[in-house]
């Protein structure tokens, strides 16, 4: 078990490592000039050499992944107008557009994705469990084919279309923004109420589809019918013998669904205005602000490959019959 | 259900592309079957699907619309790229609805004709998901097999670049990339706007395509992985048919089926791929007519102008439902626990 999760530790860091060095290859190496691009339009030549020197691009392109490693691990200092920028350790490089360090801007996003993306979770976690249980104990009944067939026509819609549609048009739900939880939690809850809704109830279309079909097979066990012949109420025989079975591939798909969403939230973001952090990637797209699409990039994967390592690592803990050699 | 046979051995051996006539021996009587392939089963269930054959005949349409976009363009008497200022009042509103010179009313602003623009916009949905799906396909099937078959260190390297390409975050990357794309082959501000709207085309493919083909590769890899051990590839080996040809003539025909549900959930997903990254304002960009760039330009005018953003979104939504739906029927007529 030990050796096993050192071997997945060890593959996800060279995952890792392999993202940091490609894109970082891809931003700085690739393009003809990275200074300028960051520079931007009304680019002096005094700004221009700052830049330059800052990211050490007179030198060997290792000497400066090296000093970006180096940055993230004890900080490092940007010159800018005459200005000298103190950037803390986890340094993630310094936005010459918003004149921020990368580390603080996606500090700042982080928490607006992480709470859509949880919040929402709630959402599709209940109400899909929920239906899916409704549906796999009246299979066959109009109700179940109808839950069925809506789960299936909400999933063939693009989730940007539903999101871009309540955005625009579901008006009574309390208009979207992020404030921080921690100044007030009400009014964290209800600007991101809308976003909870649409990314909980598009998802929990298809999460009820899989809970429906875990749930039927599980109620078609030996052990259900034991259950049930014991005389125990068909309530408990549901929730306590049947869902403590069907739970673990849901529990499966849900650990991928919820990296894929940390790193993949951004029509929801986009839509409702919330500015996580697919926002701030598609803001550094648009104003190719090559030090956040690096940072932001570099920590999408560091959270997508910490999720999988995570889940791979739970479902040995859930499922006793996963044993590994 | 599987036919009279009495040496499974020997029928398991053939290809699915193999249709001899097959008269199996019984000790009663003799018993001529048609073998048919699974291919061909499927297809014929597939026939027998009404809702699958109505979804293809929308697909049809979509790809006849895309294709004779300039030919519809003219029976109504416009095209994409003519501005038409005297329809348009000083705040940027059209004054006219749908007309029977302009099908669809024409773009708030610019005052393009809108319907010139819809049937336009077919194509690059349409190309960018074709084009995607078959380099992905192609990419995804080729290493697999080779990963699959050759084992040993190609096929540590390739799983590992696999799994690589898996757990990059897809969407920050493409935008992220595909920055980087235009900004090496031609800046912002380098080339004129047909240029760069080109560029970007061409970059959103070889984006999509470049995290496309994982998760096809790891699949057919896996096939090939329990494939590679059975007779029929030993009996071949034996025979001494060159790698190439058993991984292509002897292999490939057995992954008709994990090929084809591929390609029916890629084809809607690059579609809808194509259309969000667009909207966001990360995919193609003006004067591409693109149903996703009219989405984005749409959305202040939703209330004044709802048709001009209704007929994207229909567009799209209507297209995917279709390429979703006959997906889910071509899966089920190549899934043999499915048949009736």
């Amino acid at each position: 078990m030990l050796i096993y999760i050192l071997r997945r530790i060890a593959s996800a860091v060279s995952v890792v490592i392999v993202t940091l060095v490609a894109s970082f290859g891809l931003f700085f190496v690739a393009p003809t000039d990275p200074a300028g691009t960051i520079c931007g339009q009304r680019c002096t030549p005094e700004r221009y050499a700052d830049i330059s020197a800052s990211l050490n691009l007179d030198e060997p392109v290792v000497q400066q992944v090296g000093e970006y490693l180096k940055g993230l691990a004890v900080g490092r200092t940007y010159h800018s107008g005459g200005l000298t920028i103190e950037c803390d350790a986890p340094c993630l490089g310094y936005s010459y557009t918003l004149g921020q360090p990368v580390t603080k801007l996606i500090g700042q996003a982080l928490p607006v994705t992480v709470s859509i993306v949880l919040g929402g979770a709630v959402v599709y976690l209940i109400a899909g469990i929920l239906g899916g249980i409704i549906a796999a104990r009246r299979r066959g009944t109009y109700l179940d084919r109808l839950m069925v067939g809506t789960s299936l026509g909400i999933n063939a819609v693009p989730y940007f279309v539903v999101a871009l549609l309540v955005s625009l048009y579901v008006t009574f739900l309390p208009h979207a923004g992020y404030h921080p939880l921690l100044e007030n939690p009400l009014t964290w809850a209800t600007g991101l109420l809308a976003a909870w809704l649409t990314l909980g109830l598009a998802n929990a279309a298809s999460y009820t589809r899989y809970a429906r079909a875990s749930m039927i097979e599980t109620l078609g066990e030996d052990y259900i019918r034991t259950a049930r012949a014991k005389g125990i109420s068909e309530r408990r025989v549901v929730y306590r013998h049947g869902l403590r079975a069907a739970i673990t591939p849901i529990a499966t798909i849900f650990g991928l669904d919820l990296a894929f969403q940390l790193t993949g939230a951004i029509f929801t973001e986009a839509m409702f205005g919330l500015p996580g952090l697919g926002v701030l990637t598609l803001r550094a797209f648009n104003q190719y602000d090559l030090p956040v699409l690096m940072g932001g990039v570099l920590i999408g994967s560091v959270v997508l490959v910490a999720m999988n390592l995570l889940v791979d690592i739970l479902y040995t803990i859930l499922d006793p019959r996963v044993r590994l050699g | 259900m599987e036919p009279m046979v009495t040496e499974p051995q020997v029928l398991r051996a053939g290809e699915p592309g193999d249709e001899r006539v097959q008269s199996v021996a019984s000790p009663v009587a003799p018993v001529r079957t048609v073998s048919k392939s699974p291919t061909r089963i499927a297809l014929a269930r597939l026939r027998r699907d009404r809702i699958a054959m109505i979804c293809a005949a929308i697909c049809v349409a979509y790809v006849l619309i895309a294709i004779f976009a300039p030919l519809l363009a003219r029976l109504a008497g416009q095209n994409a790229s003519d501005l038409h200022q005297d329809l348009i009042d000083e705040f940027g509103f059209p004054t006219i609805g749908p007309t029977s010179e302009h099908w669809f009313g024409v773009e708030p602003r610019l005052g393009r004709d809108l319907f010139a623009r819809w049937v336009y916009g077919a194509r690059p949905s349409l190309i960018v998901a074709v084009a995607v799906t078959t380099i992905t396909t192609i990419i995804g099937v080729v290493v697999g097999l080779v990963a699959g078959f050759s084992g040993g260190w190609v096929d540590r390297v390739l799983s590992w670049l696999i799994d690589l390409v898996l757990s990059l975050p897809y969407l920050l990357f493409a935008i992220a990339s595909s920055a980087v794309l235009v900004a090496i082959f031609g800046g912002p501000d380098g080339a004129g706007s047909e240029d760069v709207a080109q560029i970007r085309f061409i970059s959103l493919i070889c984006v999509l395509s470049f995290f496309g083909w994982a998760s096809l590769a790891r699949l057919v890899r896996g096939q090939v992985l329990s494939l590679r051990e059975r007779e029929f590839v030993a009996a071949a080996k034996v025979l001494g048919i060159p790698t190439r040809q058993v991984l292509f003539k002897e292999l490939l025909p057995n992954l008709v089926a994990p090929i084809v549900v591929s390609v029916s959930l890629a084809l809607p997903g690059y579609v809808v791929a194509e259309a969000g990254l667009t909207v966001l304002g990360a995919g193609l960009i003006e004067p591409t007519p693109s149903w996703g760039l009219t989405i984005s330009a749409a959305t202040t005018y939703y209330r004044a102008d709802p048709l001009y953003l209704w007929l994207p979104v229909l567009g799209i939504t209507i297209l995917v439902l279709a390429l979703s739906l006959l997906g889910d029927a071509v899966r089920d007529a190549f899934d043999p626990r499915t048949r009736r």
